[in-house]
């Protein structure tokens, strides 16, 4: 079964009118910027300055107070979106795996943005960036974004995702939102690189991916556990008591990340790959994860 | 050991990343004292493993485990009444249960042997302490349709506890036996009886015999014993291979005995199987069968010049094929019986002959002048040629004197020995001589010559005509063998008879049915191709339960109360100290292995 097939782009499309209708002015394209500039809607009055443009000029308030005033109005402007697609080796776990979630719900997100006449740009990464697409707009470059997250393998040694955003932040590039879609088992830790996003004026939002059985592991008895993405051996016993305490320790990474993103008024979703990738759109949505 | 050996096999089981675990196992374990303790408990758990396998390979006893021991006889009844279905399965089945029961009972340096006390006592397995070799011998022990004989399978198991200080005799049956209170009086002897009070109705005897009289009449003698508490109505039905001879039916009074001689007549032969249409618990005295040998023709060519009492007396005869000729023929019909009167051949032609009043010498003998008025002085009562026979009260007017070549055997003879009647043996065929002139005398006019003529041509015939008496099932008789054959029972199966004998001793037969004595058949061949083939029996011979003892199925109150004998199936300590040990052992073993797979101790 393709990972992009029609019935995925027929919800594609269901959920782009969704969010037109329902959400509308809540939702990525819909963000005004803070620059004040050419647009329709009447923002607020500045002092005439020699050289300002006379077709701005408030004439009643001229009238009436015998006072030059410009009128200002808020500018709207699209968005710039950076989507970070994990491809780490860990990604690749589950069925359906984490992976297959995360494209869909990267593409769902490109294809909401590109219909409300946003530039998006995917950033596939591991330990490194490993592949990104360039900035696009227009809703007919969401195959070349399908073609391109297909193309995407599941590689690479170790999730770094600090040395992704030192070298994704140094470009030069209008900022904007950086939605983080990945597991985040980040050995040396997530947070250093949301911060430095955070710190280069992004916004990050991230959507974490789990898999149930990363939650509650079957596992009983001498094992081996196999990393499949260091490719690290462990032989352990696992014992009920053993189990109890995975749990813990789960449950304390996953606070751990909705604390993290909650300090810093980040956006935060959290999902098993139980859940289709409309429905955590359309959740996404209702929480208005993305505000302007 | 081995459960240690296994843990080296890993599971191997994929993750998407080792972090958490690794957060787990790398956590410093607190040495609590509790941790210590489990250590402690561990080495306590295999120490206490050891010292058991150690002890369990000195195989300990106690003293009186030698003391007490114990040899135990097993009498199974397997006599018919044992088959009786008033306890579902039957009776026998209990029974066998009953004796799984003891056998799984037995005490380790117990012994028991089983003795089967159907038909005939037989040891079916010597005294052993093994259960398997017990429970097998039980299993191959089968009920049979024999009497009981509960008292000799006691004597023999007597012998072989042979006044052993801890011996007891178990006798499993349904107390249906005379002299079974008194059996159960005895100390030494434990009586388990099986089975209820229940009522019965059975054939106890059922013959049948060709006519003395008359050459194609039967007599069918017909026992029916209601063994109830209750009067009975039900039907005796009579059948000649499957054709319904008669049908009678019976109301019998409680404990009535009805018996019956019918008498028939057909020249046909056969199994005759009598039937009793009666629903009770034991369905081996309900059906009895009987032998009826058939009657075959005779040939016979008379060779006279018009004596009408010879010609009547062969034509009354329903068996006997008549042809009436002038002249002595020049070459007799095979298998065919001759009889000249008066005019004979110079040489007596091969087969059987009869030579009524001869004219003339032949190659036999020498004719001599006439005897007149001879008296019957001496006759053969044992032969069956002059059974009921009587020629001293005849008027014979005239005879011949005869003067035999060879040594004949004399049936009658006259005052000074003269022969009258007479027998020659020749390897050619028998040769039987009356010198009486028929013309003369009473002798065509009385009872005595028809029955000479029957007689005579049921002697030519050879024994074909003979009783075969229906045996009771556990008897032994005795059979002339003429090659090598076999027994087969009523089931089917086949028995070797003893090749190069005359005679040999079968039985004790122990299955109602029809027993037949037949050359083998082809090994290899299917059950329906052995059918088919099946050559034609030798012998037949037909054995019933024909016993009141085993149709009565009511044993004494005393007895069906006595269901269990609970003394002798004490069950402790049943096996042996050592492996009472190894199974502690080995749970601790097992106890110590499972608690370290789950971590709770080191």
């Amino acid at each position: 079964m393709p990972l992009f097939g029609s019935d995925f782009l027929k919800k594609l499309e269901y959920l782009s009118l969704i969010s037109r209708r329902v959400f509308r002015g809540s939702i990525l394209a819909q963000r005004r910027t803070m620059q004040l500039g050419g647009g329709i809607e009447f923002a607020d009055h500045r002092e005439y300055t020699p050289g300002d443009d006379f077709r701005y000029l408030d004439w009643n308030v001229y009238a009436r107070h015998d006072q030059l005033l410009l009128k200002r109005f808020q500018e709207e402007e699209d968005l710039h979106i950076y989507l970070f697609v994990d491809c780490s080796r860990s990604m690749d776990f589950g069925s359906p795996s984490k992976f297959d979630l995360a494209r869909q719900v990267v593409a769902a997100l490109a294809y909401i943005a590109l219909a409300d006449l946003d530039r998006v740009a995917i950033v596939a990464f591991s330990n490194e960036i490993l592949a990104d697409m360039p900035l696009a707009r227009g809703k007919a470059r969401i195959l070349s974004v399908l073609k391109f997250l297909e193309n995407l393998i599941p590689q690479g040694t170790q999730t770094d995702l600090a040395r992704v955003a030192s070298g994704f932040v140094h470009r030069t590039q209008r900022r904007g939102l950086a939605v983080v879609v990945s597991d985040l088992y980040d050995p040396s830790g997530f947070e250093r690189g949301l911060d430095m996003l955070r710190h280069r004026r992004y916004e990050p939002h991230v959507v974490q991916i789990f898999d149930p059985r990363e939650a509650n592991p079957e596992v009983l008895g001498d094992v081996e556990l196999y990393d499949i993405e260091t490719a690290a051996n462990r032989k352990v016993t696992v014992t009920e008591r053993n189990l109890r305490k995975y749990r813990r320790i789960f449950d304390d990474f996953q606070q751990s990340v909705q604390k993290y993103c909650r300090s810093y008024g980040l956006g935060c979703t959290r999902t098993s790959t139980e859940t289709p990738f409309d429905q955590l759109i359309l959740r996404m949505m209702r929480e208005g994860v993305v505000k302007s | 050991m081995i459960f240690y050996i296994l843990k080296i096999r890993l599971r191997r089981v994929p993750v998407s990343t080792i972090l958490f675990w690794q957060q787990i196992f790398e956590e410093k374990q607190p040495r609590s004292i509790w941790q210590r303790l489990r250590h402690l408990l561990s080495l306590l758990v295999q120490l206490a493993f050891l010292c058991l396998l150690v002890l369990a390979l000195a195989e300990p006893f106690f003293k009186w485990e030698i003391l007490e021991a114990r040899r135990l006889v097993l009498v199974v009844d397997n006599s018919a009444s044992m088959r009786a279905t008033d306890v579902a399965p039957s009776r026998f089945d209990r029974a066998r249960q009953a004796g799984e029961r003891f056998i799984d009972a037995l005490r380790f340096r117990d012994e028991m042997a089983i003795v089967a006390a159907g038909t005939q006592p037989q040891v079916v397995c010597g005294l052993t302490g093994q259960r398997r070799t017990l429970h097998e011998a039980l299993d191959g022990v089968s009920a049979s349709d024999g009497p009981t004989r509960v008292a000799e399978a006691v004597t023999l198991a007597r012998r072989l506890i042979s006044k052993h200080s801890n011996g007891r005799v178990i006798v499993l049956t349904d107390g249906c036996f005379e002299g079974a209170e008194k059996l159960a009086a005895n100390d030494d002897v434990e009586l388990v009886a099986v089975g209820a009070r229940t009522n019965n109705v059975g054939l106890t005897r059922f013959q049948v015999r060709r006519s003395l009289l008359d050459p194609i009449g039967y007599e069918i003698l017909a026992e029916v014993f209601n063994a109830s508490d209750e009067p009975v109505e039900c039907r005796l039905e009579i059948e000649l291979d499957g054709d319904v001879v008669d049908v009678v039916p019976l109301t019998l009074a409680k404990g009535e005995i009805w018996n019956r001689v019918f008498e028939k007549t057909s020249a046909e032969g056969g199994q005759m199987t009598a039937q009793l249409d009666h629903d009770d618990a034991l369905a081996a005295d309900d059906l009895a069968w009987a032998l009826l040998p058939r009657r075959e023709m005779q040939r016979v060519t008379l060779v006279s010049e018009d004596n009408l009492f010879l010609e009547k007396v062969f034509e009354a005869n329903p068996l006997v094929k008549l042809t009436v000729v002038k002249e002595p023929p020049q070459k007799p019909a095979p298998g065919a019986i001759t009889v000249f009167h008066r005019k004979l051949p110079a040489t007596l032609p091969a087969g059987p002959v009869w030579v009524i009043d001869p004219s003339g010498s032949c190659d036999l003998w020498q004719l001599g002048d006439k005897l007149l008025n001879p008296i019957v002085t001496q006759q053969d009562k044992d032969s069956p040629l002059m059974a009921h026979v009587r020629l001293d009260n005849v008027i014979l007017p005239e005879a011949r004197e005869i003067t035999f070549k060879g040594q004949p055997k004399l049936l009658a003879s006259a005052v000074e020995g003269e022969p009258l009647y007479a027998v020659i043996e020749r390897p050619g065929g028998n040769v039987l001589v009356l010198t009486v002139n028929l013309d003369q005398g009473d002798l065509p006019l009385r009872t005595a010559f028809p029955i000479m003529a029957t007689n005579a041509l049921a002697w030519f015939a050879g024994n074909r005509g003979e009783l075969r008496e229906s045996l009771a099932t556990g008897a032994i008789t005795e059979v002339a063998l003429a090659s090598s054959l076999m027994l087969y029972s009523p089931d089917g199966r086949p028995r070797p008879l003893p090749a190069n004998v005359a005679t040999a001793t079968i039985g004790p037969l122990e299955l109602c049915g029809v027993w037949r004595i037949a050359p083998a058949t082809v090994p290899g061949r299917t059950p329906d191709e052995a059918d088919e083939a099946k050559p034609p029996a030798a012998l037949e011979i037909a054995c019933n339960l024909a016993n009141r003892g085993e149709s009565d199925l009511r044993p004494s109150e005393e007895l069906v109360t006595n269901e269990e004998a609970t003394a002798v199936l004490a069950g402790f300590a049943v096996r042996p100290i050592w492996f009472y040990l190894l199974a502690l052992a080995l749970i601790i073993v097992t106890t110590e292995w499972y608690l370290y797979q789950r971590r709770w101790i080191s």
